[in-house]
């Protein structure tokens, strides 16, 4: 059997608006992927060893109050620094056009934007990782 | 312990999609404690297991938790929050979480709820804790895993009928009252009676919000394993773990193979004549039976052949 893809949906830092990742995490599990929500206040590092003791295919990182650049800089690193390979990370929330850029730049793959569906998401990942 | 997270996530991924558990880690099994943590959705039992992971942790014991939800029968996808619950133990380095989904699996566990516990219990952890979906009156695998099952509820759950049922309520070696700060549940005046010589079960009331009786309930599980290993009764539980455990595998191995002979011709001939009431499916299965037996028996010689040609290779190499 194939197993269904596997998601991470976290918020990192002091952000509590969780709202929106909730709804994202309810919309891939209606996609039919199996997401692992760990919910705000996490630390970059919490979502890494999460990520690694979850075996996910998908990272997907919430911010809405400003500290997207820090925080998701932190994650990226820690990826790398624990070699963790083949992961997908995107990202959603409020973040300008010219952080959308540089977030890129760190490997963040997508960014979504309020207005965004959990079609678009969904299928954004289902292409990206198959 | 993250070197060895990469190795062991990736072990447990390959299990959880019916990979065979390697030999010679499950020589390496057999002295972790399985704790099973079972009870109704939403009575705490995730934020129960986070509390216990402090109390463990603060007695040097290393803790792997694998934290069971529900497959979606719509989408097949599945929402896993136990480990919001635990997050704040990600990092520590005693602590591995693995949330699982039950992939329609019924009973509460995963179809390979024990050979992760196996691969757990390998790679060291003094404790592993199994906490399952959450159950009804009739989800009681779990104490084919574990060797203490502690059953978790909370007040106002029903009355004392309610106790007296078969099932849930038949498996808990510690029952614990949860969200005892609620409905101003009162705790029994006298403390648990139990000992390590005889088991009474003893009912523990806790409050995972304020941390209130976790340690008279670690204290509970402490005598219970003490109790089994006095008694002989953990020698006679893991027995019938293995039992169960083989017999699990056993019959998915079974219902594979007669999924792939009812794909078959002469299956599919029999099924016509089936529908067209020239045979009764009582003939049919009979019929079936001995052409699925038949080429069990064709393939299993054939696996036990090749396996032994590997076996000789291998010590070939050795040389």
């Amino acid at each position: 059997m194939k197993r269904p893809l596997k998601v991470l949906i976290a918020k990192a830092g002091l952000d509590g608006h969780e709202r929106g990742a909730l709804v994202v995490a309810m919309g891939l599990r209606d996609a039919g992927m199996e997401v692992v929500y760990t919910g705000i206040r996490n630390t970059p590092e919490q979502i890494i060893a999460a990520a690694i003791q979850e075996d996910v295919d998908v990272i997907g990182l919430s911010s809405l109050s400003g500290g997207h650049m820090a925080q998701f800089r932190r994650v990226m690193e820690l990826l790398k620094k624990e070699r963790v390979k083949g992961v997908l990370v995107f990202a959603g929330g409020i973040i300008p056009d010219d952080d959308v850029k540089k977030l890129k730049k760190l490997g963040i793959k997508e960014v979504f934007g309020p207005g965004s569906t959990i079609a678009a998401i969904a299928e954004f990942i289902t292409k990206s990782q198959r | 312990m993250k070197m060895r997270d990469n190795e062991l996530t990736k072990l447990v991924t390959r299990l959880e999609s019916g990979g065979p558990l390697p030999t010679e880690l499950y020589r390496r099994t057999g002295n972790a404690r399985i704790l099973g943590i079972t009870g109704p959705p939403g009575v705490g039992k995730s934020s129960l297991i986070d509390r216990l992971i402090d109390n463990l942790r603060r007695q040097d014991k290393t803790v792997g938790v694998i934290a069971i939800d529900p497959t979606s029968p719509i989408s097949g996808g599945a929402l896993l929050g136990d480990r919001l619950r635990m997050q704040r133990h990600s990092e520590d380095e005693g602590v591995f979480i693995r949330s699982l989904a039950t992939r329609h699996h019924h009973g509460g566990v995963t179809d390979s709820t024990s050979q992760i516990v196996h691969a757990l219990d390998a790679a060291g952890f003094d404790i592993v804790i199994v906490e399952t979906v959450g159950t009804g009156q009739d989800e009681v695998e779990v104490a084919e895993v574990a060797d203490t099952v502690v059953v978790v509820l909370m007040p106002e759950l029903g009355d004392e009928i309610q106790r007296a049922k078969s099932g849930l309520m038949e498996i808990a070696d510690v029952l614990v009252i949860n969200k005892a700060d609620l409905f101003n549940a009162h705790a029994p005046a006298t403390g648990p009676h139990y000992s390590a010589l005889k088991w009474e079960r003893p009912t523990i009331h806790t409050s995972a919000k304020s941390g209130e009786g976790i340690t008279t309930l670690c204290g509970a599980m402490d005598v219970h394993h003490a109790y089994l290993v006095h008694s002989g009764k953990l020698a006679e539980r893991r027995a019938r773990a293995v039992r169960a455990e083989v017999t699990r595998l056993l019959q998915s191995r079974m219902a594979a193979s007669i999924l792939c002979a009812l794909e078959g011709p002469q299956a599919q001939t029999i099924l016509t004549d089936v529908a067209k009431r020239k045979l009764d499916p009582y003939d049919a299965v009979e019929k079936l039976t001995k052409e699925i037996l038949g080429s069990q028996k064709r393939s299993s010689k054939h696996a036990a052949t090749s396996t032994r040609r590997q076996t000789k290779k291998r010590r070939k190499t050795r040389r």
